[in-house]
């Protein structure tokens, strides 16, 4: 319980920062919001891309292939749209963003703690909440709604052209068919996860991170922790969005 | 601030750091312009209670004002202001290890001022001159040399022009050509009267002579205080050995 108001806190603080800075602070908070966007978002295209691939090739060959058998064919559009941009698109992006770029964060500002690299800040009266967490927190967002986005075009785009060789269906028609299943819902619950994971992702991470007291040995620790804590965090999210918007 | 005002004031303070550190009872008043170091050996507390005086420890006991004010009742503009006005060199630099040298020494600037970037770029070209170090301008922390990294250090505390400066353990890492740039930087503090500087060492040094008191720290208390010459002179066993050494 008191994990989760300290979290929650730390949200709260941060959230708070994003309209409260004068506008001679906002030059190095864009600054620095620049470069989390560039290396959370920019720098994941590549194993995004590769990882979308995969998994909008296995989806579409598992279902192009076996929904025929049961005669339900024309369900492959809406199988797609339920899997991957209803819930793996986000989900697999928000592991991939805390594979890649949790991990940073939480052992970047640990580091921070051991060197004493905070305490400077502090000393020097630059708010850390402001100064390290908040742009890390508008960056995590902002690419993972772009990396959300980006999965699923290229888990149902690029997925289908890569299971062409064992599928039948041409692309217009399938293009067609998935236009007709996504709803205006769907993409706005994808953002919505994309959000509410982007926003999960840089607080734990911060928090553990800024946890470190001092000992190098706790970096490893406490990014583990953020991690776990991360990826149950976000699964937790998934679930009740799902469950409160399509049950 | 006027000179001869208190700009420091440590009232009965006390504290504790979970690494074992601890400060008993300590009283100090420092008046504006002053050069003051607190001086003793490993785990003496001089780092400590200079860490209090600089705010950045809170006390367990005890109130410490810095410029008049006490930075654990003021209000987050004031606590913001006050840091402005005080400048703090770690006795590890503590340095932003994924900047630069130079975004490291203007980052106060950045943060703090409405100065565009032309200006910025002649005030830190200027500081990096005058410790010396322009050629470490595009640097990074990792690739310093201690010595160095304190000057670049120095350099980030004082961009701002503080009233006061505190410089943890003044002597870590100095080789003979650093102590004389130390000694020159504070023969000119000296001299001008303009800021108050608070610093701490672990053995003794001629860099005391330029200093206006030297305030003994044994256990975890003040135990002498005076003049440079008038403390190497106490019979104290204590800080007799330590200025023998």
């Amino acid at each position: 319980m008191a994990y989760a108001s300290e979290v929650l806190y730390l949200g709260y603080l941060a959230s708070k920062e994003i309209f409260a800075a004068s506008p001679r602070k906002r030059g190095e908070t864009y600054r620095i919001i620049a470069r989390q966007v560039i290396f959370t978002g920019v720098d994941a295209l590549p194993p995004v891309t590769f990882i979308a691939l995969m998994v909008g090739l296995l989806v579409i060959i598992q279902a192009g292939t076996t929904l025929p058998h049961v005669g339900a064919s024309g369900l492959l559009a809406q199988i797609i749209v339920l899997t991957i941009v209803r819930e793996l698109g986000p989900l697999i992006t928000a592991f991939i963003v805390v594979w890649r770029s949790g991990t940073a964060i939480s052992t970047e500002l640990g580091n921070m703690r051991v060197g004493k690299e905070s305490t400077a800040l502090e000393a020097m009266g630059i708010n850390v909440t402001r100064f390290i967490v908040m742009p890390r927190l508008i960056g995590a967002i902002i690419a993972m709604i772009c990396l959300t986005v980006y999965f699923d075009l290229v888990a149902v785009v690029g997925g289908f052209l890569v299971a062409k060789t064992k599928l039948t269906i041409p692309l217009a028609v399938y293009l067609e068919d998935i236009g007709n299943a996504l709803s205006l819902a769907d993409i706005l619950i994808t953002l919505i996860k994309a959000v509410l994971f982007g926003f999960t992702i840089a607080v734990i991470c911060s928090h553990h991170g800024l946890s470190v007291e001092g000992s190098p040995t706790e970096v490893p620790q406490q990014t583990t922790r953020a991690m776990l804590n991360t990826v149950t965090i976000c699964l937790v999210f998934d679930i009740i969005v799902t469950v409160g918007f399509y049950s | 601030m006027i000179k001869g005002q208190p700009t420091l004031e440590l009232d009965h303070v006390s504290a504790f750091l979970r690494e074992g550190q601890r400060v008993d009872d300590i009283s100090l008043l420092v008046r504006h312009g002053e050069l003051v170091a607190l001086v003793g050996g490993d785990g003496s507390g001089k780092s400590l209670a200079l860490l209090l005086a600089a705010g950045i420890e809170a006390p367990l006991k005890g109130t410490v004002r810095i410029l008049g004010i006490d930075p654990a009742l003021a209000p987050e503009e004031g606590y913001v202001d006050l840091r402005r006005r005080v400048g703090v060199v770690f006795d590890r630099p503590a340095l932003l290890s994924n900047m630069s040298v130079f975004n490291n020494i203007a980052l106060p600037l950045r943060y703090h001022t409405a100065l565009l970037d032309p200006e910025i770029e002649d005030k830190v070209t200027e500081a990096l001159r005058l410790w010396g170090i322009e050629h470490l301008r595009d640097w990074f922390p990792a690739q310093l040399m201690l010595s160095d990294a304190r000057f670049v250090g120095l350099a980030r505390a004082l961009i701002l022009n503080p009233e006061i400066l505190f410089l943890d353990d003044m002597l870590l890492g100095l080789d003979a050509w650093g102590l004389a740039r130390l000694r020159g930087f504070f023969e000119g503090v000296r001299s001008k009267r303009g800021m108050t500087l608070v610093t701490s060492a672990g053995a003794p040094t001629k860099l005391f002579d330029v200093l206006d008191r030297v305030l003994f720290f044994q256990n975890g208390r003040m135990v002498a205080e005076g003049p440079p010459a008038e403390v190497g002179r106490m019979q104290d066993a204590a800080v007799h050995e330590f200025h023998s050494v």
